[in-house]
Protein backbone atom coordinates (compact mmCIF):
# COMPACT_ATOMS: atom_id res chain seq x y z
CA UNK A 1 0.00 0.00 0.00
CA UNK A 2 1.03 3.30 -1.30
CA UNK A 3 3.01 5.76 1.99
CA UNK A 4 1.55 9.02 1.15
CA UNK A 5 2.91 12.61 2.16
CA UNK A 6 1.54 14.85 4.63
CA UNK A 7 2.61 17.92 2.84
CA UNK A 8 -0.14 17.92 0.56
CA UNK A 9 -2.81 17.72 3.29
CA UNK A 10 -0.85 20.74 4.90
CA UNK A 11 -1.66 22.65 1.46
CA UNK A 12 -5.12 21.91 0.94
CA UNK A 13 -5.18 22.90 5.22
CA UNK A 14 -3.61 26.37 4.53
CA UNK A 15 -5.95 26.67 1.52
CA UNK A 16 -9.33 26.67 3.53
CA UNK A 17 -7.98 28.49 5.97
CA UNK A 18 -7.24 30.98 3.05
CA UNK A 19 -10.63 30.82 2.34
CA UNK A 20 -11.83 31.91 5.48
CA UNK A 21 -9.38 34.65 5.39
CA UNK A 22 -10.44 35.90 2.10
CA UNK A 23 -13.70 35.63 3.21
CA UNK A 24 -13.09 37.56 6.20
CA UNK A 25 -11.44 40.16 3.60
CA UNK A 26 -14.83 40.46 1.81
CA UNK A 27 -16.38 41.66 4.52
CA UNK A 28 -15.82 45.29 3.26
CA UNK A 29 -16.81 45.35 -0.26
CA UNK A 30 -19.97 43.76 0.64
CA UNK A 31 -21.08 46.09 3.87
CA UNK A 32 -20.23 49.42 1.22
CA UNK A 33 -23.01 48.01 -1.29
CA UNK A 34 -25.63 47.39 1.83
CA UNK A 35 -23.98 51.08 3.05
CA UNK A 36 -25.04 52.59 -0.28
CA UNK A 37 -28.31 50.80 -0.77
CA UNK A 38 -29.17 52.20 2.64
CA UNK A 39 -28.33 55.51 2.02
CA UNK A 40 -29.73 55.67 -1.55
CA UNK A 41 -33.44 54.78 -0.25
CA UNK A 42 -32.69 56.76 2.53
CA UNK A 43 -32.56 60.00 0.69
CA UNK A 44 -35.16 58.39 -1.91
CA UNK A 45 -32.35 58.17 -4.41
CA UNK A 46 -33.90 55.23 -7.38
CA UNK A 47 -31.21 55.66 -9.21
CA UNK A 48 -28.58 54.87 -6.74
CA UNK A 49 -30.68 52.43 -4.85
CA UNK A 50 -31.31 50.03 -8.52
CA UNK A 51 -27.40 50.50 -9.27
CA UNK A 52 -26.75 48.22 -6.27
CA UNK A 53 -28.89 45.77 -7.51
CA UNK A 54 -28.36 42.61 -9.82
CA UNK A 55 -29.57 42.85 -13.33
CA UNK A 56 -32.26 39.96 -12.64
CA UNK A 57 -33.36 42.07 -9.43
CA UNK A 58 -33.59 45.19 -10.97
CA UNK A 59 -35.61 43.49 -14.13
CA UNK A 60 -37.75 41.51 -12.02
CA UNK A 61 -39.02 44.42 -9.60
CA UNK A 62 -39.66 46.59 -13.33
CA UNK A 63 -41.94 43.84 -14.01
CA UNK A 64 -43.39 43.01 -11.15
CA UNK A 65 -44.52 47.03 -10.49
CA UNK A 66 -44.61 47.43 -14.81
CA UNK A 67 -42.26 50.69 -14.01
CA UNK A 68 -38.60 51.60 -13.85
CA UNK A 69 -36.52 50.11 -11.39
CA UNK A 70 -35.97 53.94 -9.99
CA UNK A 71 -39.43 54.60 -9.44
CA UNK A 72 -40.26 50.95 -8.15
CA UNK A 73 -37.52 50.90 -5.94
CA UNK A 74 -38.62 53.94 -3.89
CA UNK A 75 -42.55 53.10 -3.94
CA UNK A 76 -41.82 50.05 -2.46
CA UNK A 77 -41.01 51.59 1.01
CA UNK A 78 -38.44 49.14 2.19
CA UNK A 79 -36.52 50.11 5.36
CA UNK A 80 -34.67 52.76 4.77
CA UNK A 81 -31.15 54.23 6.65
CA UNK A 82 -29.43 52.72 9.46
CA UNK A 83 -26.07 51.11 10.14
CA UNK A 84 -24.54 47.54 8.77
CA UNK A 85 -24.41 45.28 12.06
CA UNK A 86 -22.61 42.45 10.51
CA UNK A 87 -21.66 40.53 6.86
CA UNK A 88 -21.34 36.78 6.09
CA UNK A 89 -19.31 35.73 2.93
CA UNK A 90 -19.03 32.24 1.40
CA UNK A 91 -17.71 31.94 -2.07
CA UNK A 92 -20.17 34.09 -4.04
CA UNK A 93 -22.62 34.44 -1.87
CA UNK A 94 -22.98 36.77 0.89
CA UNK A 95 -25.63 38.70 3.26
CA UNK A 96 -25.98 42.04 5.61
CA UNK A 97 -27.68 42.25 8.31
CA UNK A 98 -29.11 46.24 9.00
CA UNK A 99 -29.67 47.50 11.97
CA UNK A 100 -34.03 47.93 12.22
CA UNK A 101 -33.24 47.42 7.90
CA UNK A 102 -33.96 43.56 7.68
CA UNK A 103 -31.61 41.76 6.16
CA UNK A 104 -30.12 41.90 2.25
CA UNK A 105 -28.78 38.83 -0.19
CA UNK A 106 -26.04 39.77 -2.55
CA UNK A 107 -24.15 37.92 -5.24
CA UNK A 108 -20.62 38.65 -6.72
CA UNK A 109 -20.90 40.18 -9.72
CA UNK A 110 -18.02 40.01 -12.42
CA UNK A 111 -17.49 44.04 -11.07
CA UNK A 112 -18.53 43.35 -7.19
CA UNK A 113 -21.31 42.66 -4.98
CA UNK A 114 -24.51 42.90 -6.14
CA UNK A 115 -27.73 42.75 -4.08
CA UNK A 116 -30.28 40.13 -4.74
CA UNK A 117 -33.11 40.19 -2.22
CA UNK A 118 -33.56 43.38 0.23
CA UNK A 119 -35.67 44.00 3.02
CA UNK A 120 -35.80 40.50 4.24
CA UNK A 121 -37.08 39.10 7.24
CA UNK A 122 -36.42 35.49 9.07
CA UNK A 123 -40.16 33.45 8.97
CA UNK A 124 -38.92 30.23 11.02
CA UNK A 125 -35.58 28.61 11.85
CA UNK A 126 -34.06 27.06 8.61
CA UNK A 127 -36.49 27.87 6.21
CA UNK A 128 -36.04 31.10 3.81
CA UNK A 129 -36.58 34.89 4.48
CA UNK A 130 -39.35 36.41 3.39
CA UNK A 131 -38.10 39.49 1.31
CA UNK A 132 -40.19 42.67 -0.07
CA UNK A 133 -37.75 42.51 -2.68
CA UNK A 134 -36.12 39.01 -4.64
CA UNK A 135 -35.62 37.74 -8.42
CA UNK B 1 19.39 8.46 -9.52
CA UNK B 2 18.15 5.48 -11.61
CA UNK B 3 19.07 3.26 -8.49
CA UNK B 4 16.56 5.70 -6.29
CA UNK B 5 13.67 5.26 -8.82
CA UNK B 6 14.62 1.82 -9.17
CA UNK B 7 13.82 1.56 -5.24
CA UNK B 8 11.34 3.91 -4.78
CA UNK B 9 9.26 2.96 -7.68
CA UNK B 10 5.99 2.18 -5.93
CA UNK B 11 5.61 5.77 -3.91
CA UNK B 12 6.48 7.57 -6.90
CA UNK B 13 4.55 6.11 -9.05
CA UNK B 14 1.17 7.04 -7.10
CA UNK B 15 2.45 10.30 -5.80
CA UNK B 16 2.39 10.88 -9.95
CA UNK B 17 -0.77 9.53 -10.56
CA UNK B 18 -1.87 11.60 -7.24
CA UNK B 19 -1.27 14.73 -8.70
CA UNK B 20 -2.36 13.80 -12.06
CA UNK B 21 -5.76 13.13 -11.00
CA UNK B 22 -5.74 16.03 -8.11
CA UNK B 23 -4.64 18.44 -11.16
CA UNK B 24 -7.66 17.21 -13.43
CA UNK B 25 -10.33 17.48 -10.60
CA UNK B 26 -9.44 20.60 -10.23
CA UNK B 27 -9.99 21.56 -13.79
CA UNK B 28 -13.32 19.34 -13.89
CA UNK B 29 -14.26 20.48 -10.79
CA UNK B 30 -13.62 23.95 -12.21
CA UNK B 31 -15.72 23.48 -15.49
CA UNK B 32 -18.54 22.04 -13.32
CA UNK B 33 -18.73 25.36 -10.66
CA UNK B 34 -18.98 27.27 -13.79
CA UNK B 35 -21.55 25.48 -15.89
CA UNK B 36 -23.41 25.92 -12.79
CA UNK B 37 -22.27 29.92 -12.40
CA UNK B 38 -23.68 29.83 -16.31
CA UNK B 39 -27.26 28.66 -14.86
CA UNK B 40 -27.19 31.67 -12.33
CA UNK B 41 -26.08 34.15 -15.18
CA UNK B 42 -22.95 34.81 -12.39
CA UNK B 43 -19.39 35.39 -13.77
CA UNK B 44 -16.49 32.38 -14.33
CA UNK B 45 -14.46 31.97 -11.39
CA UNK B 46 -10.98 31.84 -12.40
CA UNK B 47 -8.64 28.51 -11.89
CA UNK B 48 -6.64 30.26 -9.03
CA UNK B 49 -10.08 31.46 -7.04
CA UNK B 50 -11.26 27.68 -7.36
CA UNK B 51 -8.32 26.09 -5.85
CA UNK B 52 -8.74 27.93 -2.51
CA UNK B 53 -12.74 27.78 -2.83
CA UNK B 54 -14.13 25.68 -0.32
CA UNK B 55 -16.16 24.21 -3.29
CA UNK B 56 -12.75 22.45 -4.84
CA UNK B 57 -11.72 22.27 -0.40
CA UNK B 58 -14.76 20.07 0.16
CA UNK B 59 -14.64 18.01 -2.56
CA UNK B 60 -11.02 16.54 -2.29
CA UNK B 61 -10.76 16.63 1.60
CA UNK B 62 -14.03 13.92 2.30
CA UNK B 63 -12.15 11.83 0.38
CA UNK B 64 -8.90 12.29 1.81
CA UNK B 65 -10.18 11.88 5.33
CA UNK B 66 -11.99 8.79 4.34
CA UNK B 67 -8.90 7.16 2.77
CA UNK B 68 -6.70 8.01 5.66
CA UNK B 69 -9.17 6.48 7.96
CA UNK B 70 -9.75 3.35 5.80
CA UNK B 71 -5.93 3.10 6.36
CA UNK B 72 -5.59 3.84 10.11
CA UNK B 73 -8.60 1.47 11.08
CA UNK B 74 -7.02 -1.10 8.87
CA UNK B 75 -3.79 -0.08 10.84
CA UNK B 76 -5.70 -0.89 14.59
CA UNK B 77 -8.30 -3.33 13.85
CA UNK B 78 -5.61 -6.04 12.04
CA UNK B 79 -3.57 -5.56 14.93
CA UNK B 80 -6.41 -7.87 17.10
CA UNK B 81 -9.25 -9.04 14.45
CA UNK B 82 -8.21 -11.54 11.63
CA UNK B 83 -9.40 -13.61 8.64
CA UNK B 84 -8.34 -16.83 7.86
CA UNK B 85 -6.33 -17.39 4.79
CA UNK B 86 -6.11 -13.83 4.28
CA UNK B 87 -2.95 -12.29 2.89
CA UNK B 88 -4.30 -8.78 4.71
CA UNK B 89 -4.52 -10.90 8.25
CA UNK B 90 -2.14 -12.33 10.87
CA UNK B 91 -1.70 -16.11 11.75
CA UNK B 92 -5.11 -16.56 13.66
CA UNK B 93 -3.14 -17.39 16.89
CA UNK B 94 -0.96 -13.95 16.67
CA UNK B 95 -4.14 -11.70 17.47
CA UNK B 96 -2.88 -9.16 20.36
CA UNK B 97 -0.25 -6.76 20.37
CA UNK B 98 2.65 -9.77 20.58
CA UNK B 99 5.58 -10.26 22.72
CA UNK B 100 8.81 -7.83 22.87
CA UNK B 101 10.58 -10.77 20.90
CA UNK B 102 8.06 -11.14 18.08
CA UNK B 103 8.35 -7.20 17.65
CA UNK B 104 12.01 -7.13 18.20
CA UNK B 105 11.85 -4.02 20.62
CA UNK B 106 13.94 -3.42 23.91
CA UNK B 107 16.19 -6.11 24.71
CA UNK B 108 14.75 -8.36 21.52
CA UNK B 109 15.91 -5.42 19.06
CA UNK B 110 18.33 -6.55 16.46
CA UNK B 111 21.63 -4.10 15.76
CA UNK B 112 19.97 -2.85 12.30
CA UNK B 113 16.53 -2.09 14.49
CA UNK B 114 15.68 1.61 14.26
CA UNK B 115 17.28 3.72 17.25
CA UNK B 116 13.57 3.64 18.85
CA UNK B 117 12.92 0.24 18.82
CA UNK B 118 15.87 0.01 21.34
CA UNK B 119 14.50 2.51 23.69
CA UNK B 120 12.43 1.88 26.51
CA UNK B 121 9.50 4.46 27.82
CA UNK B 122 7.66 6.87 26.37
CA UNK B 123 10.21 6.83 23.14
CA UNK B 124 9.70 2.99 22.43
CA UNK B 125 5.78 3.39 23.20
CA UNK B 126 5.57 6.44 20.67
CA UNK B 127 7.17 4.57 17.55
CA UNK B 128 5.38 1.41 18.37
CA UNK B 129 2.47 3.36 17.65
CA UNK B 130 4.05 5.64 15.07
CA UNK B 131 2.08 4.54 11.66
CA UNK B 132 -0.91 4.62 13.44
CA UNK B 133 -0.42 8.23 15.26
CA UNK B 134 0.82 10.24 11.61
CA UNK B 135 -1.96 8.19 9.74
CA UNK B 136 -5.14 8.79 12.21
CA UNK B 137 -3.75 12.64 12.56
CA UNK B 138 -4.06 13.28 9.11
CA UNK B 139 -7.43 11.50 9.15
CA UNK B 140 -8.65 13.70 12.20
CA UNK B 141 -6.81 16.99 10.26
CA UNK B 142 -8.32 16.17 6.96
CA UNK B 143 -11.91 15.62 8.51
CA UNK B 144 -11.74 18.61 10.15
CA UNK B 145 -10.68 20.81 7.44
CA UNK B 146 -13.67 19.28 5.23
CA UNK B 147 -15.83 20.19 8.00
CA UNK B 148 -14.47 23.77 7.63
CA UNK B 149 -14.90 23.97 3.84
CA UNK B 150 -18.34 22.21 3.91
CA UNK B 151 -19.77 24.35 6.11
CA UNK B 152 -18.44 27.62 3.93
CA UNK B 153 -20.21 25.57 0.64
CA UNK B 154 -23.38 24.65 2.68
CA UNK B 155 -23.54 28.97 3.75
CA UNK B 156 -23.35 30.01 0.33
CA UNK B 157 -26.20 27.67 -0.96
CA UNK B 158 -28.25 28.73 2.27
CA UNK B 159 -26.91 32.37 1.33
CA UNK B 160 -28.62 31.61 -2.11
CA UNK B 161 -31.70 30.34 -0.99
CA UNK B 162 -32.68 33.56 1.32
CA UNK B 163 -31.10 31.99 4.46
CA UNK B 164 -29.37 32.71 7.68
CA UNK B 165 -25.81 30.81 7.59
CA UNK B 166 -25.42 28.17 10.69
CA UNK B 167 -22.13 28.11 13.00
CA UNK B 168 -19.56 25.51 12.29
CA UNK B 169 -20.43 23.44 15.38
CA UNK B 170 -24.31 23.58 14.40
CA UNK B 171 -22.97 22.01 10.61
CA UNK B 172 -21.32 19.51 12.27
CA UNK B 173 -25.01 18.29 13.54
CA UNK B 174 -26.45 18.94 9.60
CA UNK B 175 -27.19 15.97 7.42
CA UNK B 176 -25.35 17.75 4.79
CA UNK B 177 -21.80 16.90 7.07
CA UNK B 178 -22.83 13.31 7.77
CA UNK B 179 -23.81 12.51 4.51
CA UNK B 180 -21.06 13.77 2.46
CA UNK B 181 -18.67 11.70 5.53
CA UNK B 182 -20.46 8.51 5.23
CA UNK B 183 -20.87 8.12 1.73
CA UNK B 184 -17.27 8.19 1.58
CA UNK B 185 -16.87 5.98 4.55
CA UNK B 186 -18.90 3.04 3.44
CA UNK B 187 -16.89 3.27 0.35
CA UNK B 188 -13.95 2.93 1.84
CA UNK B 189 -15.14 -0.27 4.44
CA UNK B 190 -16.62 -2.51 1.49
CA UNK B 191 -13.22 -2.08 -0.56
CA UNK B 192 -11.40 -3.26 2.51
CA UNK B 193 -13.74 -5.81 3.99
CA UNK B 194 -13.87 -7.25 0.09
CA UNK B 195 -10.50 -7.11 -0.08
CA UNK B 196 -9.86 -9.00 3.51
CA UNK B 197 -12.28 -11.54 1.77
CA UNK B 198 -11.74 -11.88 -2.30
CA UNK B 199 -7.60 -12.61 -1.37
CA UNK B 200 -8.57 -15.30 0.33
CA UNK B 201 -9.69 -17.60 -2.69
CA UNK B 202 -8.36 -15.55 -5.47
CA UNK B 203 -5.08 -14.28 -6.02
CA UNK B 204 -2.72 -12.09 -8.18
CA UNK B 205 0.31 -13.72 -9.22
CA UNK B 206 3.67 -11.23 -8.43
CA UNK B 207 1.22 -8.75 -6.09
CA UNK B 208 2.63 -8.63 -2.36
CA UNK B 209 -1.06 -8.10 -1.07
CA UNK B 210 -1.90 -11.29 -2.88
CA UNK B 211 -0.89 -14.72 -1.56
CA UNK B 212 1.40 -17.01 -3.74
CA UNK B 213 -0.78 -18.42 -6.81
CA UNK B 214 -0.20 -21.56 -5.24
CA UNK B 215 -0.50 -20.90 -1.65
CA UNK B 216 -3.90 -22.89 0.21
CA UNK B 217 -7.07 -20.95 0.60
CA UNK B 218 -6.45 -21.23 4.75
CA UNK B 219 -2.70 -20.15 4.88
CA UNK B 220 -2.94 -16.65 6.36
CA UNK B 221 -0.24 -13.61 6.64
CA UNK B 222 1.40 -15.41 3.52
CA UNK B 223 3.07 -13.20 1.02
CA UNK B 224 5.44 -14.07 -2.29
Amino acid sequence: MAVRSALPTLAVLAAVLSVGCSASDRGPDVAAVADRFQSALESRDGEAACAQLSEQTASELEQQEQRPCEEAIVALELPAGGEVASTSVYVTSASAVVDEGGTLFLDEAADGWEISAAGCRPTAPDLPYDCELED
Amino acid sequence: MRTFLRHNSLSIVFLGLFLAALMLQAFAGLADFNEDQDRHASPHMTLGRYLVSSEFGTAVLENWQSEYLQFTLFILLTVWFVQRGSPESKPVGKAGRESDSDQQVGPHATPRSPRWAKADGLRRRIYENSLLLVMGTIWLGSWFAQSIAGASQYNAERLDHSQAPVSWLDYLGRPDFWEKTLQNWQSEFLAVGSMAILAVYLRQRGSPESKPVGAPHEATGTES
